[in-house]
């Protein structure tokens, strides 16, 4: 698994901890990583995700759904699941302020081994707006 | 003039340059089933 997501664009470190079941992947310094192919690239090698979070810095943007998302770069963003924290976002939608937010993109649904099909597309439920 | 020029020159390039500090900066899984 870990040359697996080593071989992925964009990647430049990957560090898996077998005692935590985790595994960290610092992007190279253009940041330009796609989640969904390293969650996919995981899978195919064997290994289900329970959780994917991340953290990104880009511009919230208005979707065509009425919601928001955030834009890490000009062609890449994450639709924003509504919460307490992410409501604060709605007024810099469509503005050039950038946000810095920790969040979660990805959950293992409850007592499914690997999702059938397709995995969905990656929504970002906020748990931290950064400074 | 010569200003004018360059002036709109950067209002349509605007658009297509990188967004300034946009980017993943870190990812983390939690996983199971790994040997």
């Amino acid at each position: 698994m870990e040359q697996s997501l080593q071989r992925q664009s964009g990647v430049q470190k990957v560090v898996v901890s077998l005692r935590d079941g985790s595994v960290e992947i610092t992007p190279k310094d253009d940041g330009s990583i796609d989640p969904a192919q390293l969650l996919k690239a995981t899978y195919d090698s064997g290994v289900s995700v329970v959780e994917m979070d991340f953290t990104a810095t880009g511009r919230i943007v208005k979707t065509a759904s009425g919601g928001i998302a955030l834009q890490v770069e000009p062609n890449r963003s994450f639709d924003i699941a509504p919460n307490d924290l992410s409501r604060p976002l709605d007024a810099l939608a469509d503005t050039a302020t950038t946000v810095s937010v920790r969040g979660q993109l990805y959950t293992k649904a409850a007592g499914k081994k690997k999702p059938k099909g397709p995995l969905p597309p990656l929504k970002i439920t906020i748990l931290e707006v950064q400074k | 003039m010569k200003i004018g020029k360059w002036l709109l020159l950067a209002a349509l390039a605007a658009p297509l340059a990188p967004i300034a500090q946009a980017q993943i900066k870190h990812v983390e899984m939690r996983v199971e089933g790994m040997t």
